[in-house]
């Protein structure tokens, strides 16, 4: 019973540490380019691609601890350098089967999903995430805590933006200043922000 | 200026702001790729070099031989043919890397090296309906390098000697003054202060041309 709670302890305290303190974008920067064009992008749907992405994250990171795992126990010279290809390759596999489940389900916009799918899936915060905890040799799971928590901390991060552009889009701002450099001045305003509450830089 | 270089760059502009990958169009300024790697590991030169130089290795190689494949594959997994290629190449280029250029400095730059493979500024291309011939995939992807290079090695410069007082080793100040420029936080708003001086440097110039051809006129 312990174990269990200890594990249950172990993957929210991941889950919420992957959300907040060491959130994808404004701690490490990952999918940072693919957010900043996603909230100055009207075509694409925000909450589709970070569900998305999240779906991918999730069902790749379990793939990935598993791949890592494997290729740890090999005694190949060239294993450090074939690691991010074995983790792309579990990320193709999460993209397939996520692309089987939406032609199951059929939603109304499958098309539009579809578009999405392969900037969602190849993204710096599904790879970043499954990086860094085959590098810091989380548990099984600590990783689905972490790659959760990522997963949200993406989607809460593009709220946040988002929101942050629709408020700025106006007069005031000079317009050198308009799109990527406002943008990128209040990401680094919100990473300070969480630097001040954690006190500390995270591992790269 | 002289005046048929005026009225050259006013006819044209369009299409130079559109191929010009260094200033006019540059990928990190104005199409915003490849900003993790500048923002948080491009904390230094020396970091930055290693980044370049897998940049270098990775981006064009990567463009031309996947513009191949997909020639003879077709256009309906292109984001997998781009992402794998990517993978594939970064197996080599690391080995090539780690045992015979940088060694353990590579460590520095940590898991950004890796996401390279899956990075916007390298298999962006995907995306693109259009179909492009492999020199074009050559020339394409050798300006972007030199454009995504010279903002990195800009900015690296920039948060070395903000940070610490050199640049490259070379010590311009006794002491850094603004200890952040080394953070995540620095590097977004380091990054969105020069990305606005570029843009600005790139409207006047643009008006510069227009004025300049209206006078001619």
């Amino acid at each position: 019973m312990s174990a269990v709670i200890q594990n249950l302890a172990s993957f929210v305290g991941l889950m919420l540490m992957a959300l907040f303190v060491e959130n994808a974008v404004f701690t490490r920067g990952l999918g940072v380019s693919r957010l900043v064009n996603l909230v100055t992008n009207s075509s694409v749907d925000g909450v589709i691609f970070c569900s998305l992405l999240t779906l991918v994250l999730v069902i790749s990171a379990p793939l990935g601890f598993f791949a890592n795992q494997f290729i740890m126990q090999q005694q190949f010279w060239f294993r450090d350098y074939i690691r991010p290809l074995i983790l792309v390759v579990c990320a193709i596999i999460a993209f397939f089967i996520v692309l089987f489940g939406i032609f199951l389900v059929r939603p109304a916009n499958t098309k539009n999903i579809v578009a999405v799918l392969p900037m969602a899936t190849f993204n710096g915060a599904v790879l970043g995430p499954m990086l860094v905890t085959a590098t810091q040799n989380y548990t099984f799971v600590q990783t689905m805590g972490f790659a959760l928590g990522s997963g949200l901390g993406y989607g809460l991060a593009v709220l946040i933006v988002s929101e942050g552009q629709r408020r700025m889009n106006n007069r005031s701002v000079p317009a050198t200043f308009k799109g990527l450099p406002i943008n990128l001045l209040y990401i680094g305003i919100l990473a300070l922000a969480i630097y001040a509450l954690t006190g500390h830089r995270v591992a790269i | 200026m002289k005046d048929g270089r005026i009225r050259y760059l006013a006819e044209n502009m369009d299409r130079l702001s559109r191929r010009d990958r260094v200033f006019l169009n540059n990928p990190v300024i104005m199409q915003g790729l490849g900003l993790a790697p500048i923002i948080i590991p491009a904390t230094n030169i020396q970091n930055a070099t290693i980044i370049a130089v897998a940049v270098i290795l990775l981006l064009t190689p990567t463009r031309m031989v996947a513009t191949f494949i997909s020639r003879h594959v077709g256009d309906g997994f292109r984001a997998l043919i781009y992402v794998l290629t990517a993978c594939t190449l970064y197996a080599g280029v690391s080995y090539v890397m780690d045992q015979y250029l940088f060694g353990t400095a590579m460590q520095a730059v940590g898991i950004y090296l890796p996401l390279l493979v899956i990075e916007p500024l390298i298999i962006k291309r995907y995306g693109s309906a259009q179909r492009e011939r492999i020199s074009t995939s050559f020339k394409k992807g050798f300006v972007t390098t030199l454009g995504f290079c010279l903002v990195l090695f800009l900015m690296a410069g920039l948060r070395e000697l903000l940070a610490t007082g050199a640049i490259g080793g070379i010590i311009f100040f006794k002491k850094g003054f603004l200890p952040m420029a080394e953070m995540p936080a620095g590097g977004f708003i380091l990054l969105g202060l020069v990305a606005a001086l570029w843009r600005a440097g790139v409207n006047t110039f643009k008006k510069r041309i227009s004025l300049g051809v209206k006078k001619l006129q």
